[in-house]
């Protein structure tokens, strides 16, 4: 199949292959983010160190555009301070919303079609919803909006 | 007989299965969540609006005297489909949720008292639970389900268990939405006359499909939509026993539906008017009364024994693909196959599969507790019909080899 470029080969990559995938022993941060109604479920563990991401672990059952979002947000988050992220994830909405990718950010661009994909975009916001909820101490977060 | 059935026939009268998705013909499986329409019945709602359009009942003008004559002749001819008995049974709604709200709020409503139940299935559509859980939190009553089996046949011995003298309604999808399964509705509803509790069958995924007779089945309530029938959303019925009909007051008021009104007491209209107050969808009715002509012109007979063996033929297609997990293995179904691919979320194969044109639904189907029971959170489903073609499911199943390939 010549992939619609949605799947295009770095998202399919991160979703056989998710980058720091698995549980966090010691994690200071922790949420689920649960679409229950498409059935996405992701749980994200971080560990904190003087207000840096020093650790990130993901795991779950979900779409592979929740699985490489959540492993390219990973990839790009590490080493970032904690209150550094508003920028980025204001720029990752409006690449959804259309708008040409911000230089910052990294390969999450590669999510960029799903502007032509409105039902799948809380798919993507899913990952960032979680990680802004392990942040605020909350434990539990959905992107799910729209009545079904 | 049916080798005679074909199908290029037919498609060429709905001017939809011309279209290309994605570069690729569309391959409309999505039948059980809204039919494709007929030319027929375009034709019939565009001709309301450009040759008669005015209102029904109420006008002696020729427009109005020809949109009335369109608007009850759609009555006449559902009725005669669906062998109501009497014209007057069939109350005009905007579908299958507006009937069975219909009934919950008129019927069950002023009848249900704390500890009564209501006994339901695991197989229903959110439509056939959401409303009785709403009346019975007005009332004190309880909703209750009757379990089904893996395959996902109703457990029907333990459906008449459940059948207490607390039960004092029963509803009961004919065709299941989300697995095909066909229920013996009219084994059921003499159950249910023998304990005295009136049944409500949800036929919404059963007209399409079957010969429904109203009289053979011995229901009290039947609620359909026309959306899935071929015909204009935003049309359906309620049809109801007589006794039922008189008994339960009108739940909107308005116009249409009186018969003198003063602020001393109003006097309601006869059913069906009685429950159709303001202006209806007349150009939808005008248009489903066509749907029904153009389906009595196939011969549902013959519609049915098509469906039967492309389902035949779609199961066997769909089991030869490594990792596939078929939802629903009743020994009588319609032509509705929920599905898994090891590997690969369900929203991921439908926005796969579009790009190769293909149109199935994926989701819970809006029946959480049936996604329940199988224990997964969303299936993919091919629903068909008959304009659906074995060329079709071999594009379909090609398609899904290229998805699981790319994801899996």
């Amino acid at each position: 199949m010549s992939a619609p470029a949605l799947y295009r080969d770095i998202v399919l990559e991160h979703h056989r292959a998710p980058r720091n995938h698995g549980a966090l022993a010691g994690h200071t941060h922790a949420a689920d983010g649960v679409n229950a109604l498409c059935g996405d479920s992701l749980r994200l563990e971080l560990r904190l160190d003087a207000g840096r991401i020093a650790e990130y672990r993901f795991r779950g059952e979900c779409c592979a555009i929740c699985t490489a979002t959540a492993s390219l947000l990973g990839e790009r988050v590490l080493g970032l301070d904690a209150a550094a992220l508003a920028p980025l994830q204001q720029a990752f909405e409006a690449l959804l919303r259309g708008e040409a990718a911000a230089p910052g950010l990294g390969g999450l661009a590669a999510l960029g079609e799903l502007a032509r994909y409105p039902a799948r975009r809380k798919c993507a916001q899913l990952a960032w919803a979680t990680l802004s909820a392990a942040l605020a101490g909350q434990a539990r977060t959905t992107t799910e909006k729209d009545p079904a | 007989m049916s080798g005679a059935f074909d199908p290029e026939l037919w498609r060429r009268d709905f001017p939809v299965l011309k279209r290309q998705v994605h570069g690729k013909p569309l391959v409309y499986f999505d039948n059980a969540n809204t039919a494709q329409k007929p030319q027929v019945v375009i034709d019939a709602v565009e001709g309301y609006y450009r040759d008669y359009t005015a209102n029904v009942a109420r006008a002696v003008h020729s427009l109005g005297e020809q949109a009335t004559a369109a608007y009850e002749g759609a009555r006449d001819k559902l009725a005669r489909f669906l062998n109501a008995g009497s014209r007057d049974q069939l109350v005009f709604t905007s579908g299958t949720t507006q009937a069975i709200n219909l009934v919950a709020y008129s019927y069950a409503l002023p009848r249900l008292q704390p500890g009564d139940e209501i006994l339901v299935t695991q197989m229903e559509h959110h439509a056939n639970i959401v409303p009785w859980q709403l009346v019975a939190a007005r009332t004190g009553a309880t909703v209750k389900a009757a379990p089904i089996t893996p395959e996902g046949e109703l457990m029907l011995d333990r459906f008449e268990a459940m059948l207490t003298p607390a039960v004092k309604l029963a509803a009961v999808a004919h065709v299941s939405n989300v697995i095909g399964t066909v229920n013996p509705v009219a084994q059921i509803a003499r159950l249910c006359r023998s304990r005295g509790v009136p049944l409500l069958v949800d036929g919404s995924q059963a007209c399409p499909h079957q010969r429904v007779d109203l009289q053979a089945i011995g229901c009290d309530f039947y609620a359909m939509t026309g959306h899935k029938l071929f015909g204009p959303t935003g049309t359906g019925a309620l049809w109801a026993r007589r006794e039922h009909l008189q008994a339960m007051p009108p739940f909107f008021g308005g116009g249409e539906m009186i018969r003198t009104v003063s602020f001393d007491g109003t006097v309601f209209a006869d059913p069906p008017h009685k429950f159709e107050a303001g202006t209806p969808n007349i150009a939808g009715f005008i248009g489903l009364g066509a749907a029904v002509d153009y389906i009595e012109g196939i011969g549902l007979e013959r519609i049915q024994a098509y469906e039967s063996e492309l389902l035949a033929y779609a199961t066997d297609a769909l089991l030869g693909v490594p990792g596939l997990r078929l939802f629903g293995r009743a020994a009588h179904k319609a032509a509705v196959l929920s599905f898994l691919v090891e590997g690969v979320h369900a929203h991921d194969l439908a926005t796969l599969l579009d790009h190769e044109g293909v149109a199935v639904r994926s989701g819970h189907h809006c029946a959480h507790p049936l996604m329940q029971f199988f224990g997964v959170p969303a299936t993919a489903r091919a629903s068909l019909a008959f304009y659906n073609t074995r060329e079709e499911v071999d594009a379909f199943v090609r398609a899904l080899d290229k998805v699981r390939k790319l994801l899996a």
